[in-house]
Formats: structure tokens, C-alpha cells, sequence
């Protein structure tokens, strides 16, 4: 069953057998006004739900980065409402923000992901850091293990590979715990080998921490790794996918005109 | 590629705004200071000028020696005034007679605080046309107790014609009877104020001697030359008195003296014009490593640009080119504005000026082109001679970099780094202690600009270990600090340069500090050690011109309670054929043994007397002289022959030579106590001063703070010029800042959005201008504290024994160096803190 713009109240995920760890509701994002309006978003009603990888997936313009953008707090709806687990995120003042990205939220980007002048452990490290909190040493090391960096710890972001500063970056979002984990094109800028790895990777950290993963890609790849994909076009939800395979997302793409 | 220049600058406007304002303010400095010096110069000389404008010629004793302008030299028959006024070819005629004399106020005060300028009196020529005062209230002075005084004067002191006021001179204070008021040609006063005019006998007898005068002067009738009117005046001297001699009297133009005037007015002003533009240099040197790093900064952060240049087919050449015309352009707009606010620069000067005490007279403001021309000139060599490098640089990047990312500057081979580095600073602190052995300035600045080059060469192979010592107390305080840190590491040339730059001003400031604490601390050793007295009595000043009537060590030799007075006067003289003329000195020979320890003394300063002279050995050895030798010396009055009579080990409180006040009297007419040494009962030397106003006498104890507090003033006023030089460094760590914020946007943005609030990201950002300028600072003060170590070291023979490390004052320096770091990080810190982090996360 495909859900467009249903209301959130009508719509079962949201109901859900999971609890959701983010929604969107009746969110829009609009830039200027009048003939040369663009709407970046248009109405758009969406949850996430916690302990899934979850794929948005559109065309150069559809509005997925922007959506993502929203949910994360990074950007502000024109209109809508934004839930973070209990917490309301247009409510919140830059401060609020700021504290809310700390200590629920992860982020994940294309590139330059780390702090240059820091080594790999030390970014790791870096938001419980800047929130002044105690680190967990046992998590920690549960997430370093995870990672598999071991030796390369000790090194600088400019003496590892993409994929390895990939993995930093998703051990440094896991670290902190957050409700939700956000990855903008993980994979975009690997090679398709170490963009394999990183989706398994992050494939087994939902699998095993229950962690929430958001992720916005144009991979049908990276997508078909996901638990569910979202797809957008033209600020809007056209459609919705539970556990898509490449070939499907392929077909599903086509027909949307991307 | 010229017009591509022009729209690159307009379009990164901001880029150049500092290293503009670097050249600018540099180049304020520079030609502020010429006007200051060409406006007081003409200032001087207008006044200077007028004293004699109309004389055409002037009977004079010859001076053998030129002193400063207003000093006395020989004097002449008055009767020679009969002579001359009889002549045909002579139309006016009077004598100018000049000397000490102080006006004091209703107070009890002198008008004119002696510490900063000496008063003149004047007799009042009764020609119009030879007479510089003009009457503006009142009557001429007629009768002996009768003066007039000029306006600046009567309005600072308050009196008004009919008040009596005490005048001192050469001899008893005595009081006069203010009978009319004169302007100096259209100002009120020759300069601070403060002229009194007597008539005629009255002038003599206070300011010369009975039946003498300085000069006579003439002004030709229609008709006569001025060189006709000099050979009619010589022949009739001549034919009035054959046995006059030309070393006694000689006759020159009005034009001639005039010359002379105006040569003393250039003579005093140059080395204080010198002494501003050493300053106006450093703040130009400062200025070019900001701009160096400038440069350096954006042409790496354009890298990409310049590639994409060279891949469309520029030559390196072109490239190359482009940065340097960019610079060219910047420095000319730059010096420009320079240039303008120079003029208020020149207004600050003066102000500076004041606080050391010297009342400047002022004047129209004087612009001269060849100044003007030689600031702005300067400004834009500056700008392009330290953009060459980086030019060069730009020219070097390779077209493939168009492809790449954004490349930072690469960083040079540590090892060639420090052997170069350690090679100038080595041969730097060579040259500097050269020049101060052998005491030649130019080699002295020549070794301390190497020695900066050098280290500042040094620099990026130490930022890394000493950021992290200076950054630890940073790093611990939180990750905020942790990151500056790491971000003032992160490229050792750029933070080294930034750090340089602020290097010099410091180091030059603490330098200054341990000096002045150091010769305050020796001069307080020597009170204690080698002054005997009990007081010391001066007029304040500051100037060995400034001085008091001798009277006042006469009193107190005659008063009961006293045990010891020496007077301490001073004049230059050429003894020994010597090339340069030196300041002699002169003490009650008898008594300054008692006040003053000299070592063991050989021969008899009892019986120095009226032709003798006593020197210390270090002289009579270097001069091959012994007790009974015989030198030949030159006075301003003429030649003389004076035999030492007595040896001496040395000592910091007297010269190498000295004579005894009663021969130095017959030779220095009207000379003036510059200071008394008085050993003798408190109360007893206070009661007799009091009847002397314009005197201070200090005890022991208040002589070394004196001292003390003088050094201070002046150390203030040096401050005060370096800040200049600091204020350009800051503006350079500021600027470094903001170009690097502007360089790492992405990574501000991936930071906020991990959680970094807009408070860490200022810390960061401020905590990383401390770092910069805590570097410059500490390196600034250890330079500073071993060039201070340096010169006192090669002072040592003259009595600077004592060296003092100011730790409070240098620790205040190295403290106020962080928090002025920490405000020039306001602006960049409050624009990263400020970035949206979408749009500082899209930057690529």
C-alpha cells in the first residue's frame, strides 16, 4: 500500500508497531514568493521509524537533502512540525538546536567529515567532548570495535582512506548515542567497493545497536540496502517502499522521471 | 590580465581591507611624522627669523665654537654702538644684548616651567625697525626698574601693567615693575612665552655686564648693500681702533646671521625628526610581514583560481604579474589614504610631544610635496617588495591544481628552515653586539633587523612545540581550547609570520623595560654608593641648558650648617684638537671630592684655579697626558690653554674632564647652575632654596625617584610610538584569523552541526588569537629582555652595573599581549560563530 500525503493520524507508521523516532508533519519549505516561489517542500508528512535504515531517494531538486535538512534541525520549515522522539524541534531557540544535535542527533556527510587537525579517536570523541560529557569507555570501545580501525586509530583523517574516514564518521555518530542517525550520500564520494562495505557497515550498526538511520542517496545501491525507501519528487512524497531491492527502486525511479 | 587584477580586487575587497590598512597606517606614521618635522621646522625658523629679520649687519665677538640657538657666546664693547650709528651708510643702529631671565609669577611660580624651555631676557631697542617686540599695551621700558613683558606671558601669569614681579637672573632675584606688553611679530610670544625687556643699562647689568653687549646691529641706508655696509663698519672699527683684533670682534651680513640662526633651528630638529622616523620605520617593517602573510594566505586559498589561470594558458610570468599589480594597486590606494590621515597623525605627535614636557610653538601645518611623495612612494614599495614571494608562489602552482581540492601552503623543509634560521639570528646577534662595542647605530639596527629575520625564519620549525607550552593552559580548559590549538599548528609558516609581526613591537617594548628598570635601579646603586651629599638641587629640566642663577650656591656656602656645595655646570668646549666637541663640566673643585666619590686623585683639585683642568685617567692614557701636560681648548669665546693639574679614577656622576667654576666662569659668561650638590643639614638647605623659585631640591631619595620618574615619562612616550607598530601586528592577527575562518567555513559548519554551540566556536576563534599573540609576546620579551642585556653589558664602564629583568611589567606586557589578541578576535570569532551551518556545510 502506497501512502502519499495521508494524515499523520491515518497513517499506521506513525501509529506504529515500532515507535517513531522522528515525523514530519504537513512540513513545508518554501524560497521567495509569488511567480518565482519554489517550493522545496510541499506538505510533506513522514515518519521514521526507531531501529530502521530508512532511504530517501529522489532526483537533483526533489527536496530530499531539504527534508533531511529539517528533520536534523539544520534548516527551518516554512510551515509543518517537527518531532525529535517528544521533543517539538521548531520550538526550540539555536541553543536548543544546538544541544538537541549533540545529544540526540548523528550526522553522516558526503565528505569532509572530520577535523582535520584531529586524530581518528580524537573525532570520534569529539561530541561527547563538546557537550563536556564523561565518555563511556566500554561503549566506546564497543563502537571502535565495531569500526575495525584498531592501529589506525591514532591517525589523522589525511593518512586514511575514504572509507576508513567514513567509518570514522559513523563511529563518532554512533558514539554519542543519538536517537537518530542522519547520513547525507554516505557512499558518494567512495568507490563502489568501499560504498559496499560502508552500507553493510551501517547495515549491522542498525542491526545490532537498534540504531535509527536516516540516509538521502540517488544510489539505487545504497538505497536497496535499506529497510524502507521514501521517494520524493517535487517536495513531495510519491512513494514509499518497504524493503526495496536495487531493481525495484531502478523501475520505481523511471517511472517518477528521475 | 590587468583588468582581470582590478575586478579580482574589487571583487575580494575585504581580502586586502588589513593589509591595506597595514600599508596605511604605516605610512600615516611615516608622513605624519614629516609633517610634524617640516611644520615645526618652518614654524621655528618663522620665529627664528623674525629676531633679525631687518638687521643687514652684525658686530659680534667670532664664536669659535657654534652653540645651540639662544646660548651665549663672547661679548662686545657696547662703545662700538657710537661707531657704527655715525656712519652714513648706516641708517639704524642698536645693540642686542641677551641673556638669562626667568619672569615669576604672582605664585611665586617661574611662567615658563624651566624644566622644558629657558627664558630670555632682552634689552628694548629702541629702533622699530631693529626691535622684534611691538608694544601692544603700555609704555617702553625707561628706567631701571622698569620691564615689559610679552603677551603670552602676561596672560598665562595674570599680570597687567602697573603689577611688580620678581625676574630672575644670573644674579640676585629683584624685583620689577611690569610697565608695558609686547607681541613677537604676529604671535604673542617668541615660543613658550616669557620675555622680559629692560633698557638698555639695566640689560647690561643683569644680563651681561656693565658697558658690554652680545652684538651690535645695523640696517643699511637706501642704497647700501648689505655687503657694502659690512666693509664700511670693519673700516671704521678699524679706524676707531687699530689694536681691536679679529678674534675679538668680527662683522658679517644680517643675511649671514640669519643663515645661522636658521642652521641651528635644522641642527636641533633633525636628530628628534630621526628619532620619529626610526618609529615610522618599524611600524613599516611590521607592516610588511603582515602583508607578506596577507598574500601569502589568499594566494594559496586562490590556488585553484591561479590554476585555472594557467590551464587557460597564462604563463607564470602572467600569474606572477597579476598578484604583484594586485599589490601595486592596493599599496598606492593604501598609501594614499595614508598620506591624509598622516596629517592628523602629525596633530598626535605634537600631543606626544607635550606629554614629555616640551611646548612646541605653533604654526601653520606644512605639506611638502618631496615628504608626501617620500611616504607614499615608500608605502607602495613596501606593499609590492612584500608580495613578491607569494607572487612568486602564485606562478609556481600547476595547472593540475585546478582539478584538486584547495591546497594549503605547504610547509618548507624543517631542517633547511633552522640552519638558515639559526645561520641569521647567529650572524644577526653578531652584528648587534658588534655595533654596540664599537657603538655605531646602523649596525646596531642592521643586527636587530637580522636578528628578527631570523628567528622569524626560525619561527615555523618552533610554533609547533611552543604553541603546545604556551597552548597548554588553552587546551585544558576545554575541547573549545583543545581545537585553537590545534588550529595554530595547523600551519606553522602563517601562525609564525602572524606571530613575528607582533614579535618585533614587543620586543622592542620589553627592551625598552629592562633598560629604563635597569638604569633606574644602577642610578639608585650610585646614588648610594658614589654620592656623598645629602641633596641635590635642580631646576627640573631635562635639557643641560636649563639652569638657575649661581647665586644660590653662594648663599649656601656662606650659610652655617652647610659643609659642602659644588655647583654643576656645563658648556661644550674642543679640547685637545679633539674632531668632536665635548661637554665640559664644572664643579667647585675644592669641595666636589666631598660630595662626589672620584676614585684616588693624583694632583690637587684645590689648585685647579682658573687655567687648570682635571682628568680621568682613562682620558689622560687614551690622550697620552699626565699632571702639568698642557691642552690647547676651544671655547664659544675663544682659545685658551689649560694644564691638568689634577687625575682622577673615573666616576659615572662626572665627565672626563672638568674645570673649576672660577675659571669656567671667565670663560662661560653668564653661566647658569644646572645643578648644586649639597651636603649640609635638611632644614638648613630647604630654608636657604625657598627664596629661589624654580629650584627643586630633592634629597637622596627623592633624587633617585626624580631620576626614576623621568625615565618613566620617557619610556612612556617610546610606548606610545611602538603602539603604533603593536596596534598594525594585532590588526594582523585578525586578519590572519578571518582568513582562516573564511578557509575553514565547511569545517565551523560540520562542527556546529555535531554540536558545537556558537559560545565553543568563538572560544576556538579567540582562544586561537591568544595563542598567536601569547607566541609574539613571549618570544618578543625574550628577545627584548636579551637585547636589553645586551647593550647594558657594553654600558657596563658607565656605571649601568645593575641589571634589572622588570618580571611584573614584562609578565603585564605578555598578560595585555593575550587580552588585545583576544579583542582582535572579536570580529572574526563573532562571524564563525555566526555562520549558518547549511551554508558553511555547502561551502566547498
Amino acid at each position: 500500500m502506497t501512502y502519499l500525503t495521508a494524515p499523520p493520524a491515518t497513517n499506521p507508521r506513525t501509529l506504529g508497531l515500532r515507535p517513531a523516532a522522528a515525523q514530519v508533519i504537513e512540513v513545508s519549505k518554501r524560497y521567495g514568493r509569488g511567480d518565482s516561489e519554489v517550493r522545496a517542500l510541499d506538505d510533506v508528512s513522514v515518519a521514521f521509524a526507531a531501529g530502521q535504515l530508512t532511504a530517501i531517494m529522489g532526483p537533483s531538486g526533489s527536496g530530499k537533502s531539504t527534508l533531511m535538512h529539517c528533520v536534523a534541525g539544520l534548516d527551518t520549515p516554512t510551515s509543518g512540525q517537527i518531532m525529535i522522539g517528544e521533543t517539538d524541534l521548531l520550538s526550540l531557540s539555536d541553543r536548543e538546536l544546538t544541544q538537541l544535535r549533540r545529544d540526540c542527533i548523528g550526522f553522516i556527510f558526503q565528505s569532509f567529515n572530520l577535523i582535520p587537525t584531529l586524530t581518528a579517536a580524537e573525532n570520534i570523541a569529539l561530541p561527547a567532548r563538546l557537550a563536556g560529557r564523561k565518555l563511556d569507555k566500554a561503549w566506546f570501545e564497543q563502537v571502535v570495535d565495531t569500526v575495525g580501525l584498531g592501529h589506525r586509530l591514532k591517525h589523522r583523517p589525511s593518512e586514511l582512506s575514504g572509507g576508513q574516514q567514513q567509518r570514522v564518521a559513523i563511529a563518532r555518530a554512533l558514539a554519542g548515542r543519538p536517537e537518530i542517525i542522519f547520513a547525507d550520500e554516505p557512499t558518494g564520494n567512495l568507490d563502489s567497493r568501499s560504498g559496499a562495505e560502508i552500507l553493510a557497515f551501517m547495515q549491522r550498526v542498525v542491526a545490532e545497536f537498534a540504531q535509527t538511520i536516516v540516509m538521502v542517496t540517488h544510489d539505487p545501491v545504497a538505497a536497496a540496502h535499506a529497510d524502507r525507501a521514501v521517494f520524493l519528487s517535487d517536495g513531495r512524497i510519491v512513494d514509499d517502499i518497504d524493503h526495496p531491492t536495487a531493481d525495484g527502486v531502478l523501475a520505481r525511479i523511471r517511472t517518477i522521471g528521475a | 590580465m590587468f583588468a582581470l587584477t582590478i575586478r579580482n580586487l574589487i571583487a575580494h575587497r575585504m581580502r586586502m581591507l588589513s593589509t591595506a590598512f597595514a600599508v596605511l597606517l604605516g605610512v600615516a606614521f611615516m608622513a605624519g611624522t614629516l609633517v610634524f618635522a617640516d611644520t615645526l621646522t618652518s614654524t621655528i625658523d618663522d620665529i627664528v627669523g623674525h629676531a633679525n629679520a631687518n638687521v643687514d649687519a652684525v658686530v659680534r665677538a667670532p664664536e669659535a665654537i657654534s652653540l645651540s640657538y639662544g646660548q651665549n657666546g663672547r661679548l662686545v664693547d657696547a662703545d662700538l654702538l657710537d661707531t657704527v650709528a655715525g656712519l652714513s651708510d648706516v641708517a639704524e643702529a642698536d645693540v642686542q644684548i641677551r641673556g638669562y631671565a626667568q619672569l615669576v609669577g604672582p605664585d611665586g611660580q617661574p611662567v615658563v616651567d624651566q624644566s622644558t624651555a629657558t627664558s630670555f631676557g632682552y634689552n628694548w631697542s629702541t629702533s622699530d625697525q631693529l626691535n622684534p617686540f611691538q608694544l601692544i599695551e603700555g609704555s617702553e621700558p625707561v628706567r631701571p626698574d622698569e620691564i615689559v613683558i610679552d603677551h603670552a606671558a602676561a596672560d598665562s601669569a595674570g599680570y597687567s601693567i602697573g603689577d611688580t614681579a620678581v625676574v630672575l637672573t644670573s644674579h640676585e632675584p629683584h624685583t620689577f615693575r611690569i610697565v608695558g606688553v609686547a607681541d613677537y611679530g604676529d604671535r604673542t610670544s617668541q615660543g613658550g612665552g616669557g620675555a622680559v625687556l629692560f633698557e638698555r643699562d639695566t640689560a647690561e647689568q643683569y644680563l651681561a655686564e656693565p658697558g658690554r653687549a652680545n652684538a651690535v646691529v645695523a640696517i643699511a641706508a637706501d642704497g647700501v648693500s648689505q655687503e657694502e655696509l659690512v666693509d664700511t663698519i670693519k673700516g671704521a672699527i678699524d679706524a676707531a681702533t687699530p689694536d681691536i683684533t679679529g678674534s675679538e670682534v668680527e662683522v658679517i651680513t644680517g643675511q649671514a646671521l640669519v643663515d645661522e640662526d636658521l642652521g641651528g633651528v635644522s641642527g636641533a630638529i633633525g636628530p628628534f625628526r630621526t628619532f620619529l622616523l626610526v618609529f615610522a620605520a618599524i611600524a613599516m617593517f611590521v607592516s610588511a610581514f603582515i602583508i607578506n602573510n596577507t598574500f601569502s594566505i589568499t594566494v594559496a586559498q586562490r590556488s585553484k583560481e591561479m590554476a585555472m589561470l594557467r590551464a587557460l594558458g597564462a604563463s607564470r610570468r602572467q600569474v606572477t604579474t597579476t598578484v604583484l599589480i594586485e599589490a601595486a594597486v592596493s599599496g598606492s590606494l593604501a598609501a594614499g589614504a595614508g598620506i591624509g590621515a598622516g596629517i592628523g597623525v602629525a596633530q598626535m605627535l605634537r600631543g606626544l610631544i607635550g606629554l614629555l614636557g616640551f611646548e612646541l610653538p605653533a604654526g601653520p601645518v606644512v605639506i611638502s610635496s618631496g615628504s608626501m611623495a617620500a611616504a607614499f612612494g615608500l608605502g607602495v614599495f613596501v606593499t609590492v617588495f612584500s608580495a613578491v614571494l607569494p607572487a612568486r608562489a602564485a606562478g609556481r602552482i600547476p595547472p593540475i591544481a585546478a582539478l584538486r581540492g584547495l591546497t594549503i601552503e605547504a610547509v618548507g623543509s624543517t631542517r633547511r628552515r633552522i640552519v638558515i634560521g639559526a645561520v641569521v639570528t647567529t650572524a644577526g646577534v653578531g652584528t648587534l653586539l658588534a655595533g654596540l662595542s664599537s657603538r655605531t647605530v646602523g649596525v646596531v639596527g642592521l643586527g636587530a633587523v637580522a636578528t628578527f629575520a631570523g628567528v622569524a625564519t626560525l619561527g615555523p620549525a618552533i610554533v609547533r612545540p611552543a604553541a603546545r607550552v604556551v597552548g597548554a593552559p588553552f587546551a585544558l580548559s576545554g575541547v573549545a581550547g583543545d581545537l585553537a590549538v590545534q588550529n595554530a599548528i595547523r600551519n606553522p609558516k602563517r601562525t609564525a609570520r602572524t606571530a613575528s609581526a607582533l614579535m618585533i613591537g614587543v620586543a622592542l617594548v620589553a627592551f625598552m623595560a629592562v633598560i629604563g628598570a635597569s638604569t633606574t635601579a644602577s642610578f639608585a646603586v650610585s646614588i648610594d654608593q658614589n654620592f656623598n651629599g645629602t641633596h641635590v638641587i635642580d631646576s627640573g629640566g631635562l635639557d643641560v641648558s636649563a639652569g638657575f642663577t649661581p647665586e644660590l650656591a653662594d648663599q649656601l656656602r656662606a650659610t652655617p650648617g652647610i659643609d659642602a656645595v659644588s655647583e654643576f655646570r656645563i658648556t661644550k668646549a674642543r679640547l685637545n684638537d679633539a674632531d668632536v666637541v665635548t661637554d665640559l663640566e664644572a664643579y667647585d673643585a675644592a669641595s666636589i671630592s666631598h660630595l662626589v666619590d672620584l676614585g684616588v686623585v693624583d694632583g690637587d683639585l684645590g689648585a685647579l684655579g682658573s687655567d687648570g683642568i682635571a682628568i680621568d685617567r682613562d682620558y689622560a692614557d687614551a690622550n697620552k697626558l699626565a699632571l702639568g701636560s698642557v691642552i690647547p681648548a676651544v671655547f664659544a669665546s675663544g682659545d685658551t690653554h689649560l694644564t691638568v693639574r689634577a687625575l682622577f679614577d673615573g666616576s659615572e656622576w662626572l665627565g672626563s674632564q672638568f674645570m673649576d667654576t672660577s675659571g669656567f666662569d671667565a670663560l662661560v659668561p653668564d653661566g647658569l647652575d644646572y645643578r648644586v650638590y649639597v651636603s649640609g643639614d635638611d632644614t638648613v638647605v630647604q630654608r636657604v632654596a625657598t627664596g629661589y623659585s624654580g629650584t627643586r631640591v630633592l634629597d637622596r631619595a627623592e633624587f633617585a625617584d626624580a631620576v626614576g620618574s623621568t625615565i618613566e615619562q620617557f619610556l612612556a612616550v617610546i610606548y606610545a610610538l611602538l603602539a603604533l607598530a603593536v596596534l598594525i601586528a594585532l590588526l594582523g592577527v585578525a586578519n590572519t584569523l578571518s582568513l582562516a575562518i573564511f578557509e575553514r567555513t565547511r569545517e565551523i559548519g560540520l562542527l556546529r552541526a555535531i554540536g558545537t554551540t556558537q559560545r565553543q566556536v568563538r572560544t576556538m576563534v579567540r582562544d586561537e588569537a591568544m595563542i598567536v599573540a601569547l607566541l609574539g609576546t613571549a618570544v618578543g620579551i625574550g628577545i627584548g629582555t636579551f637585547f636589553g642585556w645586551a647593550i647594558l653589558r657594553t654600558l657596563e664602564d658607565q656605571g649601568f652595573n645593575t641589571l634589572i629583568v622588570p618580571g611584573t611589567r614584562l609578565v603585564s606586557i605578555a598578560v595585555i599581549g593575550a587580552a588585545a589578541g583576544a579583542i582582535t578576535a572579536t570580529l572574526p570569532a563573532r562571524r564563525a560563530a555566526r555562520l549558518q551551518v547549511l551554508e558553511a556545510l555547502a561551502t566547498s
